[in-house]
């Protein structure tokens, strides 16, 4: 792994981070924030007390969405998988949302929304299947289906629900870091890690799968397991990320896109410089959707999708 | 060529890399292509595998290369079960050649080339210098070293198979699984693409499994012939034996007599690479 490029994406997300401090509805100055001394200096500690969970939600969910959209990426050997898109973002939600509506603690929501994200993957690739092998315009099809699916059981809800439960479902819908709180920031953390870890230590495996599963079989790979294994792993991260911060969509088609034409195809730098790239637009995302309408704010998966709409038009029409 | 006259079939040379098949089942997709195949293919043999569209040739290398299941019957490589060895043990003994990989990103034609070491290495980890000494080696004996930093996506159909064949190389298999290496290449990268699989094979002594339509260059090329039928091999041993007008009209219902259509296979007229070893 080029350990020049990972530290360059430390730095870039540090900038973010640092960018996030600052802006929003009021602006803070580093001086403020460093001394926390007097009026403003307090205004300061109380902003950034507010802002800090949020940047750190806003980086691990941008992070987890990314990773799992460069494993499905090599997994499935195409560059327009991406866990919003399959489904499994839905299948989350879904999930999450009828943990709530259940009215279970939200302690749980992340194990809903993994639950939900890893049936719809299965749903998905069930759907995708042909004479034993998935066929990939049928994956995408499938993905456009469970969408279709989930949205009109996250519209049902939303339209029986009332107060609340409402605004929660809403919240589902169309992705928001508003709600975070250190806890969970916390709760979210131990997924994102084990998701991570399991995603980045098959990286080389996904190297030969991102030539093809027959050159992966080939190789000495035991390509069912793998599969089984980068699928449960992207549905956790997807899951975690859902259950927190709601639908934000194409990050994981954006972020691996963007960092496999600076550093390569290879999966062992590609896995984590995506976790870290993806952590970095979240956080700069968010910090914009904050400040461009300030004191009102745009909600973050609008942002997302503004971005990652065209540059989906764009690899399709270069897809042979 | 008869088999006697080959330098490379004449037995002993090699004595590890040798397959034996009883009763091959297996289904490519959800029709059966293999239905009960027997084959046996010794060590350091060239055998040409011939048959008509959809007679179980790829499924036959497929299931070799641990690609598709067996799914009933036996496979022997070295007298052990194919099914019961570890997968990365037998990668590292059997090399896949596919017919052609559709690349959908970006990699280096070298790194494609470390493929081949990736059942070496410890858990799929990172090549050590020795891999990548070894990758090198293998694509200066098949002339493609100077393609080693290209983008393997952009290299011409022949340019990839060679790349493709210094993986196998590199992988130091003792058995090559061709998959109709020379369809859709021009005369001169076939001709290329021949020379350095005859030169390569040469120096390693690899058992080489070759999927192909041509019929001439089975005759020329290989030791020993599989003629297949749906599924099944209706004729094996070595070439001059199997080669004959009235096996290959039962293999592909054509006429294959001096007397049949002007464009019969006998008559086609190919370059013959100037196999000196």
């Amino acid at each position: 792994m080029n350990a020049r490029i990972l530290v360059l994406g430390l730095l870039l997300l540090a900038l973010a981070c640092a960018l996030a401090f600052a802006v929003g509805g009021v602006h803070l100055s580093m001086a403020d924030l460093v001394s926390g001394t007097g009026a403003s200096g307090q205004t300061a500690r109380l902003l950034a007390s507010l802002r800090g969970p949020r940047i750190a939600l806003a980086a691990l969910v941008g992070g987890c969405l990314a990773l799992a959209g460069a494993a499905l990426q090599a997994l499935l050997k195409n560059p327009l998988a991406d866990p919003f898109l399959l489904g499994t973002s839905g299948g989350a939600a879904v999930g999450a949302a009828g943990a709530a509506l259940a009215g279970l603690s939200p302690l749980i929501s992340p194990a809903a929304a993994f639950l939900g994200a890893a049936a719809a993957s299965l749903a998905v690739a069930g759907l995708a299947r042909r004479g034993g092998r998935l066929d990939l315009q049928r994956l995408l099809l499938a993905g456009l289906i469970a969408n279709a699916f989930f949205s009109a059981l996250l519209l049902g809800a939303f339209s029986i629900a009332s107060g609340e439960a409402a605004r929660t479902m809403l919240f589902w819908m169309m992705g928001s870091l508003a709600d975070a709180t250190p806890a969970k920031v916390e709760t979210l953390f131990p997924y994102a890690a084990a998701g991570a870890a399991v995603l980045i230590a098959a990286s080389a495996r996904l190297n030969l799968f991102s030539v093809g599963e027959d050159n992966a079989a080939a190789l000495g790979v035991d390509t069912e397991r793998t599969k089984r294994v980068v699928f449960l792993a992207a549905s956790l991260l997807t899951g975690a990320a859902v259950a927190f911060a709601g639908v934000i969509g194409f990050v994981g088609l954006l972020v691996p896109h963007a960092v496999r034409t600076v550093c390569g195809n290879d999966q062992r730098t590609l896995l984590p410089v995506s976790f870290l790239a993806g952590a970095t637009l979240l956080v700069a995302a968010d910090a914009v959707s904050r400040a461009a309408l300030a004191p009102a704010e745009l909600p973050i998966g609008a942002l997302t999708a503004a971005l990652g709409a065209p540059l989906f038009a764009w690899l399709l029409l270069r897809t042979p | 060529m008869a088999a006697a006259e080959d330098p490379l079939s004449a037995a002993g040379l090699q004595d590890a890399g040798w397959i034996e098949a009883r009763g091959l089942t297996a289904s490519y997709g959800s029709s059966p292509a293999l239905r009960g195949l027997d084959a046996s293919i010794g060590a350091g043999e060239v055998a040409a595998i011939l048959g008509e569209n959809g007679s179980g040739k790829s499924t036959l290398l497929k299931v070799l290369a641990r690609v598709l299941p067996i799914e009933g019957g036996v496979v022997r490589f070295d007298g052990k079960s194919l099914d019961a060895l570890p997968r990365r043990q037998t990668a590292r003994r059997i090399a896949y050649v596919p017919q052609s990989v559709d690349l959908v990103f970006p990699i280096r034609a070298l790194d494609l080339v470390l493929q081949g070491r990736a059942p070496h290495g410890r858990g799929f980890v990172a090549e050590s210098p020795g891999d990548r000494e070894r990758a090198m080696v293998a694509m200066r004996a098949c002339d493609v070293d100077a393609l080693a930093q290209r983008d393997a996506s952009a290299l011409s159909g022949g340019e990839r198979r060679r790349v493709f064949l210094a993986r196998a190389l590199a992988q130091e298999a003792e058995v090559w699984l061709l998959d109709e290496p020379t369809a859709g290449l021009d005369p001169r990268h076939r001709l290329e693409f021949l020379e350095t699989l005859w030169k390569v094979h040469g120096e390693r002594r690899t058992t080489v499994l070759l999927v192909t339509h041509e019929i001439p260059l089975a005759g020329d090329l290989a030791s020993r012939v599989l003629l297949l039928k749906q599924g099944r091999t209706i004729a094996q041993g070595p070439a001059a034996e199997v080669l004959t007008s009235e096996n290959l009209e039962r293999a592909f219902g054509a006429p294959f007599s001096t007397r049949g259509s002007r464009f019969e296979v006998h008559s086609a007229i190919l370059p013959r690479a100037s196999f000196e070893p």
